[in-house]
């Protein structure tokens, strides 16, 4: 141990709260803000969809599990890795409920051609890696190769939802059914549950969903709350941040396509 | 004189106050380093308890090769044998020896891995698959709790060395833990090449 001299030791604390400074700045840049359920920095889901999907994820949230899914999609990783990238963005926004830390996020970054999914610990045990790894494989990444963004992001966003309502049995059987048949079954399970939690939410709080209810073929239209809030510009419907909860343990899967 | 007492009794108030902060401070540092080395010894509990399902997955290919099932198989052995105090270690030589074993491990799974190139259907099946994912997701645990253990510890090591923690830490016997470094254990890491779906650092 260093011997006791009070200027060093103030100087030691000085530069360590110097650094500390530093890098938490250095964390501020480098991690993009959300503007949302669904921020869409490389511009691949259309407005609509976007607006769409930001209705969906704010049933899964109001709904029984609680659980917060949200998308990020960057221009590109500018070298960090994705599972890097991913933790450090879930962590930041505090994804997930504080006590529960059931979040996840999907992450496409559009010139590494690479996804993740990184699953909240409080989703490790519905979305386990496998899982996730066929989420990626299996629904988002043909989808992704067909230059189908809105439907990538949507089917997968689905099927997360599915899997963490305990509702994922179709896909267990992926290797041997014809892609077709797995991906109407996880989006019929995702619905059901969808609208469970709606008319559930409908009933607790029937003003919450004006505009949320559906407005004929279009889907769903934007939830729009009542007070409002942090509205944070973007697409479609108020947006009131995260949970806080952001315990995520690196969990997940990555992919590519 | 009463201003003076004052005075004195102010300062004794300031520096009792000073030094339940520290304690406290350090108590808590304490805590979370134990708390982050559960959760590394969590994550590499996690991996060995998918060697046995690796291992009957790539014997149900034909004719596989056997000398590297029995090395993965005899690593993991090797590492249930381990025992540490379970605060985390508490000398640089225990921490050695388990990030050694552990590491070894590691690197008989990714050569079990490189061998399983040669059997393409078995790598084609969505067992398979799905525990490569798993694999890959545990490799990738194993780095963010030990990220995270490496923080809490500097936190903890910080407050032992620095004024005026370093005081209490000398009256209630905190010691400076065992370090793990952090960036040159990460490059001794394996690079499991999970083929197409790898998480490549360098990969563009």
């Amino acid at each position: 141990m260093l011997p006791f001299s009070p200027t060093r030791s103030l100087l030691i604390l000085a530069a360590l709260l110097c650094s500390l400074a530093l890098a938490s700045t250095a964390n501020a840049q480098e991690i993009p803000p959300y503007s949302g359920w669904v921020t869409d920095l490389a511009e691949l889901v259309s407005p609509e969809k976007e607006a769409e999907l930001h209705g969906l994820m704010e049933t899964y949230r109001n709904g029984e599990g609680g659980h917060e899914i949200a998308v990020l999609t960057v221009p590109s990783l500018r070298g960090r890795s994705p599972e890097e990238f991913s933790l450090r963005v879930a962590r930041e926004w505090g994804l997930g409920k504080m006590d529960t830390h059931n979040g996840a996020l999907l992450l496409i970054a559009v010139k590494e051609r690479k996804t993740r999914i990184e699953v909240g610990r409080g989703l490790e045990g519905s979305i386990p890696d496998a899982v996730a790894s066929r989420i990626l494989r299996n629904i988002l990444a043909p989808k992704l190769r067909a230059g189908d963004y809105d439907g990538a992001v949507e089917d997968s966003v689905r099927a997360l939802h599915a899997a963490a309502g305990g509702d994922y049995g179709p896909l267990e059987r992926a290797g041997d059914r014809p892609a077709n048949t797995t991906k109407d079954l996880a989006i019929i399970a995702g619905m059901v549950i969808f609208f469970l939690v709606v008319t559930h939410r409908r009933r607790r709080n029937p003003r919450r969903l004006r505009g949320g209810r559906n407005s004929g073929r279009g889907g769903f239209g934007p939830v729009i709350i009542g007070s409002p809030g942090r509205y944070s510009g973007g697409s479609g419907g108020g947006f009131g941040g995260f949970g806080g909860g952001g315990g995520f343990s690196g969990g997940g899967a990555s992919g590519g396509w | 004189m009463g201003k003076f007492f004052t005075i004195i009794l102010l300062l004794l108030i300031g520096v009792a106050v000073l030094g339940v902060t520290s304690y406290n401070g350090l108590v808590s540092a304490d805590e979370g380093v134990a708390a982050k080395w559960a959760e590394v010894e969590n994550q590499y509990k996690r991996r060995a308890d998918l060697v046995p399902q690796l291992v009957e997955t790539v014997k149900g290919a034909a004719d596989f090769e056997k000398s590297t099932i029995t090395e993965v198989t005899e690593m993991r052995a090797k590492i249930g044998q381990m025992q540490l105090p379970a605060g985390g270690p508490e000398s640089q030589a225990q921490l050695d020896e388990f990030m050694k074993n552990q590491d070894a491990l590691g690197q008989s799974l990714g050569r079990l891995i490189m061998v399983t190139e040669n059997y393409p259907e078995l790598r084609a099946t969505e067992a398979f698959r799905d525990l490569q994912a798993q694999l890959e997701g545990n490799e990738n645990r194993i780095g963010v709790a030990r990220g995270d253990y490496v923080t809490s510890l500097r936190k903890f090591n910080t407050g032992v060395r620095s004024f005026p923690k370093n005081y209490i830490a000398g009256h209630f016997g905190f010691e400076a833990k065992p370090q793990l470094e952090f960036d040159s254990s990460v490059e001794e890491l394996p690079t499991i090449d999970f083929g197409g779906n790898a998480p490549a650092e360098s990969g563009k």
